[in-house]
């Protein structure tokens, strides 16, 4: 069998399935959510004291459409790769697909890439508006904005990939679902909670202060005054501060 | 006539949590369906008779035994799963598709497309009667146009066996008369039919043979004409009077029902219809119409079932 034939299925199976999810209408839900949020961003920020810097308030609709997309494309995410499967299990329609020439493998790489168009899809919608919105606001094309999108897509792919492993075990949509949520936010709170740990002081055995350095080599806690580095660095009379910066200055 | 499926021995254990508590849906299958029937699997619920099916289309794989379709023994080519339509029982589709897209999408699996696939979703959703609706999302459709559906997927690649579960189950007689002459329209352009029903009525009038499953295994198998033994017969007679009744009676032809001087008679069984009419004749009783009764698809299945529940427990 020629490599395009064995394609065929799974492309078929991602097309369809991509046909009906966009259809659905809690994506359609999320997605009007996601651009409230957007749009509804340039209202927060106009709370802010016109007195303050002058990009903060584009800062701050930076961070609130960065969230929404992260959270509501998270959400989508989660939705669509826990029920793809499951939701075929139940209502038998998975049945019908398999007994067709089609193998296992084939159904389950179909069912995964056409939930991947969908959150392809809605992001590139999301990303898209923000990215207009931007414009709007900064008179910039804010061209940062397509590497973060890529890059978040990658996260999603992750949490995607692994809330479809879980789904394909599973017979109700509920057990990946809580799998794929719980991924998202151990992921996102490993860095706080190393922060955590940092805050602590923890001197642990192997704890060694250049393992409290971020990646730009630049100390974010001080181990000795346990104090947040900015502060540490302006008091001269701390020696690890001194050896840490003088290492790899920021 | 050449075989369609054919098992040998087939049984399948469905192993349980527990030692013990594995279930055996399946016990040593023969079983045979000829090119160009219509076969009835029969059976309480829990007799194995979704198993077979799911065996046959290569969804679940036997425990022992081996399994032919149209003679080969590789199930699971692609080559005999085109050869196999199957409609499952109370099967949803895609609701957020379109009717046409839910049979253009099956097509697609069975590897058709271009020509051939637009001029077979046309005929099929013609055959089922579902031109007026083929653009509404399935969501919007009643249920035996949801059936419709899965009978148009299935037929699709224009199958040499259509595998059917349950298919007229839920639908209104209408609908149910449509699917019958659907199936029977089939058969006489030569295709199988293997269909798994409960009713038993609907599966004595389009069927040829039957096979009834109990407990995994087969009870009775055969053409209809040869399963369902010639009951008694049902005589309506007119000049029934009240004497001869009694008369009627103690001939052995037992009086039902009688208005006036018309009356319904029943012969027991064992005795012919010629026997009936002349013992009629004989007491004087005008002949208005005979109806040999043959036993009931129904009637099989429970004596069936009966005795084996009844050797079972002896």
């Amino acid at each position: 069998m020629k490599f395009a034939e064995i394609l065929r299925g799974p492309w078929t199976i991602a097309v369809y399935t991509y046909r009906e999810g966009i259809r659905k209408k809690t994506l359609l839900g999320f997605l009007i959510l996601s651009l409230l949020v957007i749009f509804g961003s340039r209202f927060i920020s106009s709370f802010l004291d016109p007195s303050a810097e002058t990009d903060i308030d584009v800062k701050l609709i930076k961070d609130i459409c960065v969230s929404a997309i992260s959270i509501f494309g998270m959400l989508i995410t989660v939705f669509i790769s826990a029920s793809v499967v499951p939701g075929e299990v139940e209502n038998k329609v998975i049945y019908t697909i398999l007994s067709k020439p089609l193998r296992r493998w084939q159904y389950l790489l179909g069912k995964f890439l056409g939930a991947q168009l969908i959150i392809i899809v809605n992001l590139l919608l999301m990303g898209a508006l923000f990215f207009f919105a931007l414009y709007y606001y900064q008179h910039v094309w804010p061209t940062l904005l397509l590497w973060s999108i890529l890059l978040t897509y990658f996260e999603f792919l992750i949490v995607s990939a692994f809330t479809f492993a879980v789904s394909c075990v599973s017979t109700s949509t509920v057990v990946p679902t809580i799998a794929g949520l719980f991924i998202y936010i151990t992921g996102n709170l490993t860095e706080y909670l190393k922060d955590v740990q940092n805050r602590a002081g923890q001197t642990g055995s192997g704890w060694t202060p250049w393992r409290a350095t971020s990646p730009s080599g630049c100390m974010r806690y001080c181990p000795t005054s346990r104090i947040s580095a900015s502060r540490c660095r302006s008091s001269t009379a701390c020696p690890t501060t001194r050896r840490a910066t003088s290492r790899s200055p920021t | 006539m050449s075989t369609a499926v054919k098992t040998t021995k087939l049984s399948k254990i469905y192993e349980g949590a527990l030692r013990g508590r594995d279930v055996h849906a399946l016990k040593a299958l023969d079983l045979e369906i000829n090119e160009g029937e219509i076969f009835a699997y029969l059976g309480p619920n829990g007799s194995g008779k979704t198993t077979t099916i799911k065996i046959i289309l290569g969804l679940l794989f036997p425990t022992s035994g081996s399994l032919e379709v149209f003679g080969a023994k590789n199930i699971h080519s692609a080559a005999v799963k085109r050869n196999i339509g199957y409609l499952p029982e109370g099967a949803y589709y895609p609701e957020f598709l379109r009717g046409e897209e839910v049979i253009e999408y099956y097509g697609k699996l069975y590897g058709l497309h271009g020509r051939d696939l637009k001029r077979r979703l046309d005929e099929v959703i013609d055959l089922v009667g579902l031109a007026h609706a083929r653009k509404r999302l399935v969501r919007s459709y009643s249920k035996g146009m949801r059936q419709r559906v899965g009978l148009a997927q299935a037929l699709i690649s224009d199958p040499k066996l259509l595998i059917l579960d349950e298919p007229t189950t839920g639908l209104d007689p209408i609908a149910r008369k449509e699917i019958r002459d659907i199936l029977a329209n089939l058969r006489n352009a030569g295709k199988t039919l293997l269909i798994s029903s409960h009713e038993l009525l609907e599966a004595e009038m389009i069927s040829d043979r039957a096979g009834i499953l109990y407990e995994g295994v087969l009870q009775a198998e055969g053409r209809l004409d040869e399963l369902l033994l010639q009951r008694d017969t049902a005589l309506e007679v007119d000049g029934l009077t009240p004497e001869l009744v009694e008369k009627s009676e103690a001939a052995g032809l037992r009086v039902e029902d009688r208005l006036g001087e018309r009356g319904k008679l029943r012969a027991p069984e064992g005795l012919s219809a010629y026997d009936a009419i002349r013992r009629c004749g004989e007491l004087g009783l005008k002949l208005v119409s005979v109806a040999p009764r043959r036993e009931t698809l129904e009637e099989l299945f429970v004596r069936v079932i009966g005795a084996a529940k009844t050797s079972r427990s002896a």
